[in-house]
């Protein structure tokens, strides 16, 4: 690498980036998160207003009960600031109404054998505020205090009331015993599965973008004739490298736009996924910049190739989407990845050099990938990536300067044998 | 006369394919002068041209710039390519900085050098244009700015006038001249023949990859001058035993006769005679062959060298 390298990298980064295409493209995502914010506020407003509501809800109306069965009055005194008896149905519904309360619940005589109670809130409301009123934990609580309170002591019919069956996840062993996951943490867990997937799937558009832009740069330069100039210049080594650097930072920049709009954008929620990104194992974090880096300079000089060979802009697109194909395999099977991220073929795909990258930065963030697939799929990369570079230079260099055809197979056999 | 030539290749050799596109094809172009590189469309000159610009590489062969291996002397040499090319997106003043600094020159120099080279070649208020808004003719002008942008000692220059009307064939004509005037050896491939006559030192004459004919200019004339005069105005010449056949023809208004000698008749016998016999001439002068029918003659294979 030389100077001009440099020079021609900063060329390439300069002149693309103020590109209105570049421009418009990487304000796209934005502006589309912002149209989205706008909907979401705009259909959610209500929602929002009752949450709004909800939080100062300490002046909240108690629930009337209209008991048939006779065990839930009178009312036990620790729910007596949440449920208020009512002699018959006539008279809980004038309070409902009256609104001195939001809800009132008909327990029948036979709610011990049949379970079956009917609940009545006001209209004007929605689902969601029904729940709000009909608070299920305090419900529940209730309930069950009214079936068991002389069988039970509290704090065994707490538990009855809410056994934590719900809301676990479990620790994963590995053969010796040893867990696998270290938080069980679920917001932590599902935090740092979605932060991997949003950053690889960041790292991925960045490839596919900044390697496409690669394909367009060389393939102008091919249509415009600039090419003969340029090679009289500098090495066409020089020249694709600082085509690769230059425009792999103009990749890099488009991403770093959308996360910084995205974390401008969501407020609160973006620092969340930062603070999930940051409980990201720091190995994942690593495994799938080193997965980027091999997988742009994989992609960027088979797009550059690709973009010297074809006859035009359209043509060497054709061209690239042979090599972007192989890349996209993997998020075919992404859906069933989620039930086993070491599936066989994700397996197999991991060890293949065109898809290796995607397929790795897609199963990195599941987490309990095998040692030997990750050391493989790197070795196949890093032992590829030379071939790769140096057939890519030949056909590079052997078909730069081939105007109205395209080169045959026969002649970029010729123009690798030649080397 | 500096030792190194300016370019030089040996036995050269580079095939496409099934085609041989330059043949065993030795040639040595010295230094400081205008050196013309002829041949058909498809003889090898644009081949041999990019093997010296490391461009491509022969199959076999040796190839020298200025004494150094093709691209090792990238930032001493200014190429116009036949196949012409600049960012069309970008501004003329910014192309051509960027051409500089790729010959390797600090930005501000390069932004300078274009500056004055737009002004020599009648640009200067197109510099802040896009190249797409500039004139075919404007963008020919431009280009071979791109080449010169570093001030190279050896300029190449591939079809330089194609294009160009005769005000701006008269602009790169000077250029070319005040080139060669302050040292730099100019090599240019054309197809325009009357150019390359008014311009060149010496020429190459390439056919199927190989070199025809070569020489200085004046040589090469001579060479292929016809055993013949031009005189006017025209005389009687029936029964002179000199003569074995003359020709009356009008050029440029003057009416003139071409006098073929017959074989080891000299001019001046032919002269003498002319004297003797008291004849009035005013003009006489060597025939020569115009450099087309030169060209004409050796690529069809008719090479009459006298």
């Amino acid at each position: 690498m030389t100077r001009l390298t440099w020079t021609i990298a900063r060329h390439e980064y300069v002149t693309n980036v103020r590109r209105p295409g570049f421009i418009f493209s990487t304000l796209l995502i934005p502006a589309l998160g912002l149209i989205g914010l706008i909907v979401i506020i705009i259909f959610f407003r209500q929602t929002i207003d009752l949450l709004r509501i909800e939080m100062r809800s300490r002046d909240r109306r108690p629930v009337g009960v209209v008991d048939q069965s006779g065990l839930y009055t009178p009312i036990a005194t620790q729910f007596a600031e949440d449920f208020r008896a009512y002699p018959d149905e006539a008279a809980a519904r004038a309070a409902l109404l009256a609104e001195q309360i939001d809800a009132y619940l008909v327990i029948p005589a036979d709610y011990v054998t049949r379970g079956a109670l009917t609940a009545y809130t006001r209209s004007g409301g929605n689902s969601f505020q029904d729940l709000i009123v009909l608070d299920r934990n305090k419900l529940n609580l209730f309930l069950v205090h009214g079936l068991a309170a002389d069988k039970l002591d509290t704090t065994i019919l707490r538990r009855v009331s809410d056994t934590g069956a719900g809301d676990f996840l479990p620790i994963r062993l590995d053969s010796q015993g040893n867990p696998v996951t270290k938080e069980a943490n679920p917001f932590t867990f599902f935090g740092g599965i979605i932060a991997s997937m949003v950053f690889s799937i960041l790292l991925f558009i960045s490839i596919f973008t900044s390697s496409g832009y690669l394909l367009r740069s060389v393939s102008e330069e091919k249509e415009n004739r600039v090419m003969e100039i340029l090679l009289a210049s500098v090495s066409a080594n020089d020249l694709l490298w600082g085509k690769v650097i230059g425009l792999g930072a103009l990749g890099l920049t488009q991403v770093g736009v959308w996360l910084l709009s995205g974390v401008l954008l969501t407020g609160g929620l973006g620092m969340l996924m930062a603070g999930a990104l940051a409980a990201l194992n720091p190995l994942t974090f690593v495994l799938a910049l080193i997965y980027f880096i091999l997988g742009y300079l994989l992609y960027g000089v088979l797009m550059a190739a690709a973009g010297s060979l074809g006859t035009s802009v359209r043509e060497s697109q054709q061209i690239g989407t042979l090599f972007s194909g192989g890349a996209a395999l993997p998020w075919m099977i992404s859906s069933f990845m989620m039930t086993n991220p070491n599936m066989t073929l994700a397996r197999v795909l991991s060890w293949f050099p065109l898809s290796a990258p995607t397929m790795m930065m897609l199963r990195l963030p599941y987490g309990n990938v095998p040692v030997i697939d990750i050391v493989g799929s790197i070795a196949v990369l890093v032992l590829s990536l030379p071939l790769v570079m140096w057939a890519g230079v030949k056909v590079f260099r052997a078909s730069l300067l081939v105007y109205g055809k395209r080169l045959s197979v026969k002649e970029i056999w010729s123009a690798l044998r030649k080397a | 006369m500096n030792p190194e030539p300016a370019l030089f290749a040996d036995k050269l050799h580079k095939e496409f394919a099934a085609v041989v596109a330059v043949n065993q094809l030795s040639l040595r172009v010295e230094r400081g002068q205008i050196f013309g590189l002829l041949g058909p469309n498809g003889a090898g000159k644009t081949t041999t041209i990019r093997i010296w610009m490391d461009i491509l590489k022969p199959d076999s062969g040796t190839a020298l710039v200025l004494g150094q291996p093709p691209g090792a002397a990238r930032t001493r040499v200014g190429y116009l390519p036949e196949e012409r090319g600049l960012y069309r997106g970008l501004r003329v003043h910014e192309c051509l900085t960027y051409f500089g600094q790729l010959k390797g020159m600090k930005q501000a120099d390069a932004a300078r050098r274009a500056t004055e080279l737009l002004e020599r070649l009648e640009l200067a208020d197109r510099a802040k244009a896009k190249v797409q808004e500039l004139s075919r003719g404007m963008q020919q002008k431009a280009q071979l700015a791109a080449a010169l942008i570093h001030d190279p000692e050896l300029v190449i220059l591939d079809e330089p006038f194609q294009g160009l009307d005769p005000v701006n064939v008269e602009v790169i004509r000077t250029l070319i001249r005040e080139l060669r005037a302050q040292g730099k050896t100019i090599v240019l491939s054309a197809h325009e023949m009357s150019l390359v006559e008014s311009l060149c030192e010496r020429i190459a004459l390439i056919n199927k990859g190989r070199i025809v004919l070569e020489g200085a200019l004046t040589d090469i004339r001579r060479r292929f001058s016809p055993n013949a005069l031009d005189i006017s105005p025209p005389l009687d010449l029936a029964g002179w035993p000199e003569v074995e056949q003359a020709q009356t023809h009008v050029a440029n208004g003057v009416t003139a006769q071409r006098v073929y000698l017959r074989p080891g008749v000299q001019h001046r016998d032919f002269l003498r005679a002319v004297v003797e016999r008291g004849q009035p001439v005013e003009r006489f002068e060597l025939a020569t062959m115009p450099l087309d029918e030169i060209f004409i003659r050796v690529v069809t294979g008719r090479g009459d060298e006298q």
